[in-house]
């Protein structure tokens, strides 16, 4: 098996974008290739995660589109589309195609356009991600499903509001000082539980928002990264797993094992374990999915990651330090584009240039999440020195 | 008017059961995901049932626009040998974990329930 590297990366600010989809994947794409040193002729292929660009746009064959504009015609491309994982997806693909020495060399971007739709076309489109047999038929909608996992989480663990709130406190402070962030405005504990309800009991500023943005990496195999850059990223593990696909098909709310089995992969790929991870960027599309997140990725007991925040061990000093880039909820959720988004942040953490720098990072991890928990991918990377 | 009292019987919850291997369903199945069977049948359950959460949506999609604010609930269904299913919850009751609630019908492929 060949080691993989990220040997560039470039992305767009995350927030209102007036470019449509195919412009935006095209800037990141082409500040990726620029920041790689890689050749347009050294490229063996393109990925492409989106996920409503279809519906919300009217465009589709994004990968050949986009990978034609910046002038990489002639490669194979694909999309790959796994709601709000698809571009974490389309990494993983990338990640597998250079491991088992199909390709060197592969450029992977995710894309998303939404902030030009009304709030109920845009729920709709989200919602296209929910079963709509069963979940979707009884308009239950993504804010819905984590209303549900929050519900039962501080049933089962006595957790409190504010102690939730916390999530989107830390995370909407670490977004101020993300100029790749939409929201770059600190809120508190009182602004949170007192914004308006949503789904029961998440409220407005327990949601991430919705942004327009691309994202962008250049993956090489280990024996030829270091000719592209001096600073390579390792990818040293990588996990996919499917769960499930409704509310209904859980037998526990608070756990989503698509998340549990994807992590399992990736610290096995590493032969890591969490205690080694010094910086995680997850997947906090609401503030009660981080604290699920940050025990599923075994980084706290179950019961234990709404009082973990609360006490500020997640923060970018803390023992474990949880989405110093923003996350979601203060970077916005352009969906398709989330997954390499987070990866960038984390590529950023272990080249020691992040604006949150986190002390000493070496080893990192981004986890990213689709539907109702119904897919997830998890990457661990690696700074310069593990290559 | 019966002499049966409406309000105190819960209707049947209309389960399924696959018709090799017996696995029960709620939400109705086309491959049975214990055994790939694609024959069903009728398995009609006791209708009260249990909270297992709930929430209220209040920014709804659009195609149901309008109907807000309104309950959907992960409900446990059937006494003994339960399904759980995700369903409405008439008439914006502030149920919860573990409260009662009892199945009222099934109206375009959504369930009803509504609070004991």
């Amino acid at each position: 098996m060949n080691g993989v590297c990220v040997v560039g990366m470039g992305t767009t600010e995350f927030g209102v974008h007036e470019e449509g989809i195919a412009e935006l994947g095209v800037t990141a794409v082409g500040r990726a290739l620029r920041s790689s040193g890689v050749d347009r002729d050294d490229v063996d292929a393109l990925y492409l995660g989106n996920f409503v660009a279809g519906m919300l746009e009217g465009q589709e064959t994004l990968a050949p589109l986009v990978a034609d504009s910046v002038g990489l015609t002639g490669i194979p491309t694909m999309k790959t589309e796994g709601a709000c994982a698809s571009s974490g997806i389309a990494f993983r693909q990338a990640y597998q195609a250079i491991r088992t020495g199909i390709h060197d060399v592969v450029v992977v971007t995710g894309v998303e356009r939404m902030t030009n739709a009304e709030t109920p076309e845009f729920t709709r489109a989200l919602g296209s991600a929910a079963d709509h047999g069963t979940d979707g038929a009884t308009g239950l909608t993504f804010p819905g499903f984590y209303g549900l996992v929050l519900d039962r989480y501080m049933h089962e663990y006595g957790a409190t509001r504010e102690q939730v709130a916390a999530v989107s406190v830390k995370n909407r402070e670490n977004g101020a000082s993300n100029p790749r962030a939409r929201f770059r405005s600190p809120v508190t504990v009182d602004d949170v539980v007192d914004s308006r309800l949503v789904a029961d009991p998440l409220r407005l500023y327990d949601c991430c928002p919705a942004a327009d943005g691309g994202a962008a990496v250049v993956l090489a195999s280990a024996d030829v990264a270091e000719s592209f850059t001096d600073r390579p990223i390792s990818v040293l593990g990588s996990g996919h797993a499917t769960g499930r696909s409704a509310a209904y098909r859980y037998d526990d709310l608070t756990t989503l094992e698509a998340t549990t089995l994807a992590a399992e992969e990736a610290y096995e790929t590493a032969e890591l374990s969490p205690d080694d991870v010094d910086v995680v960027e997850l997947h906090d599309c609401f503030s009660a999915a981080e604290i699920g997140d940050s025990e599923d990725l075994g980084f706290f007991e179950k019961g234990e990651g709404a009082t973990a925040v609360a006490e500020g061990r997640t923060a970018v000093d803390g023992e474990i330090p949880i989405n110093p880039s923003g996350g979601l909820l203060s970077k916005g959720h352009p969906v398709g584009a989330t997954g390499i988004g987070q990866i960038y942040e984390v590529c950023l953490q272990l080249l020691g240039d992040h604006e949150n720098q986190v002390d000493d990072a070496e080893v990192g991890l981004a986890h990213n999440l689709g539907g109702s928990g119904a897919v997830s991918t998890v990457t661990v990377l690696g700074g310069p020195s593990h290559v | 008017m019966s002499e049966f009292d409406s309000d105190s019987e819960p209707s049947q919850f209309p389960a399924t059961r696959c018709a090799d291997c017996g696995a029960l369903y709620g939400h109705e199945a086309f491959v049975c995901r214990e055994c790939s069977s694609e024959e069903f049948e009728d398995a009609p359950l006791d209708g009260s049932g249990t909270v297992y959460a709930r929430t209220t949506i209040r920014v709804p999609g659009s195609d149901q626009q309008g109907e807000e604010p309104f309950e959907v609930a992960v409900v446990d269904v059937g006494g003994a040998e339960s399904v759980r299913v995700t369903a409405r919850i008439e008439d914006n009751p502030e149920v919860g974990p573990e409260d009662p609630v009892e199945f009222v019908e099934r109206r375009d492929g959504v369930f009803y329930f509504e609070a004991v």
